[in-house]
């Protein structure tokens, strides 16, 4: 062995033993059986927990958990494009302060924002009093500890995510391809359409992976905006192995979720290339 | 700014900066409301920054935080700092498997994570505590240091190391007078970060931490189910400007050190 491979064997056997082995183990363990009152582990091989994830109950907290990722998403996209965009046609200074100012708030600390995000959804916060001064609500707005809240708080923690991507992806275009494209006769949509959209389209793709898995197996959001019941995949699993202690269900629905998310990114591989193609 | 020309993404972008700051500030101007009910505005006062630090359970959370990130800070350097050096010259396949490895943790949900190692312990019959907390933070902290340190050695031209042996350096002389220097700043902002992270994590804690240890942010996490109340203001504000500060360093370290170095080396590494 060369002197320079010896630099790998510390990362390499810590990896092996605290992040390979666990998930092997998780793997192993979705495939056995529990006995809740003994606590005995048996290995049957089968498919039981598998099955039993298509239980109404859960099979509907997957498609949930599909559900708000995929809008989370499409929210964060829908609003760090422009934000993206308007950042990069600045000048280096202001772009480097709002550029700060977008990632600052996600340094802070992950619970602080959450619990500032319960602080604004309450009924009679902020936002429940402007909703119901400006009349558009009669009583209260109710959105705390419902899905919607789990959607909004997810926004609000993610939106950095999908705004760097694009914002790096966007910030390349000289302003004199803009320019061309306006000389040319192209009006405010057409511009948007076949010049800023194609050249933001790899800054997306980059953002939508990142929000979009981090999204699904999130556990703090729905735990404390969605108030606490099993609302999502990450609840069921936590709630499994930390509560009811039936690991080998805890592990199938692990190892469901890591085959949804494999199962979105080659999706979304395979849209891109054919995107490339045609 | 070129407002009249953007109208409508200046409105939305506005908006946006809106929405991620002002509940921020809600929370610290909360921290100062002498309003106990924070139904509305009484005016200022410390009172509940006295109490939060008053709080022995907060402090002795913070405590114990504070040990954990040191350790995972500690721990983690030494694995990154020896897995880049051999990433740099090692053959392209076992770097490209190398970075799977180190994508797949960053990228892992961490509830699956945190699931995997608190089974693992069971497993093995290895009480949960403080030793794990340390272990699990370790481990994707060790992934997020590997892909900073990644970076500002690709900054770093190999040419400066050729010249340095060709003027007569030996692979030591080398390796301390140029490579380390020019590693340095990134070790010092991955360090930061490795901080910061495990300063702030949740849900590896809440796995790992067993009955005997309790983090701030578990403390937190426990607090805001049930409640708002002034006290959890203070110590989030509190919080807040701690993270805030701390990745402030890092980032002007950063760009303090990329002037410096400027023309001597290139710069790279955001």
């Amino acid at each position: 062995m060369r002197p320079r491979t010896l630099l790998l064997v510390p990362s390499l056997l810590w990896f092996t033993a605290f992040f390979v082995a666990p998930l092997v183990l998780v793997l192993i363990h979705s495939f056995g059986r529990m006995d809740l009152v003994t606590f005995e582990m048996r290995f049957d091989w089968n498919l039981q927990n598998y099955r039993n994830i298509l239980d109404p109950i859960y099979f509907r907290t997957l498609l949930r958990s599909l559900a708000l990722s995929t809008s989370t998403t499409i929210l964060c996209a829908l609003v760090g494009l422009p934000v993206a965009y308007f950042i990069s046609r600045q000048n280096d200074r202001w772009q480097r302060g709002l550029l700060v100012l977008v990632i600052v708030p996600f340094w802070t600390s992950f619970v602080v924002r959450i619990y500032a995000m319960v602080n604004a959804l309450e009924n009679g916060g902020p936002i429940d009093t402007l909703a119901r001064d400006l009349h558009l609500v009669s009583g209260r707005i109710n959105v705390l500890y419902t899905p919607k809240a789990i959607a909004i708080g997810m926004l609000y923690s993610y939106l950095p995510l999908m705004v760097l991507p694009i914002y790096v992806a966007l910030e390349r275009i000289h302003p004199s391809v803009l320019d061309a494209a306006s000389d040319l006769g192209a009006n405010g949509w057409q511009l948007f359409r076949r010049v800023i959209l194609p050249l933001a389209v790899p800054g997306l793709a980059a953002g939508a992976v990142i929000v979009g898995i981090s999204a699904t197996g999130e556990y703090v959001i729905p735990e404390i905006l969605g108030g606490g019941k099993t609302l999502m995949l990450g609840n069921v699993i936590a709630d499994q192995f930390l509560n009811v202690g039936d690991y080998p269900f805890g592990s199938a629905i692990a190892v469901s979720l890591l085959l949804v998310l494999t199962l979105l990114l080659l999706v979304g591989r395979g849209t891109q290339r054919m995107e490339a193609i045609t | 700014m070129n407002l009249r020309r953007h109208g409508f993404v200046a409105l939305v972008s506005l908006f946006a900066l809106l929405f991620l700051w002002a509940p921020l500030a809600m929370v610290s101007a909360n921290a100062f409301n002498r309003n106990e009910l924070l139904t509305g505005w009484d005016g200022a006062t410390l009172q509940w920054f006295r109490e939060a630090i008053g709080d022995a359970q907060i402090r002795d959370a913070l405590r114990q935080t504070l040990i954990i990130c040191m350790l995972c800070t500690a721990l983690t350097l030494p694995l990154a700092i020896s897995a880049v050096l051999w990433w740099r010259g090692a053959a392209r396949r076992a770097r490209r498997w190398f970075d799977v490895l180190v994508y797949l943790n960053v990228i892992l949900p961490e509830v699956v994570f945190a699931s995997a190692m608190f089974l693992l312990f069971v497993r093995l019959h290895v009480s949960t505590g403080l030793v794990a907390v340390v272990i699990g933070h370790s481990v994707w902290n060790t992934a997020f240091a590997i892909l900073i340190l990644q970076a500002r050695l690709s900054a770093l031209d190999p040419a400066l190391e050729e010249a340095a042996a060709d003027l007569g350096a030996n692979t030591w002389q080398v390796f301390r007078r140029v490579t380390v220097p020019g590693l340095l700043p990134g070790v010092l902002v991955a360090a930061l970060i490795v901080f910061t992270f495990s300063f702030d994590d949740v849900v590896t804690s809440f796995f790992l931490a067993g009955s005997q240890v309790n983090t701030l942010p578990l403390v937190l996490f426990g607090l805001i189910r049930f409640h708002v109340t002034p006290e959890i203001n203070a110590i989030g504000a509190l919080v807040m400007i701690f993270t805030a500060s701390v990745t402030l360093v890092a980032y002007v370290v950063l760009s303090r050190v990329n002037k410096i170095r400027r023309g001597a080396l290139p710069t790279g590494l955001a």
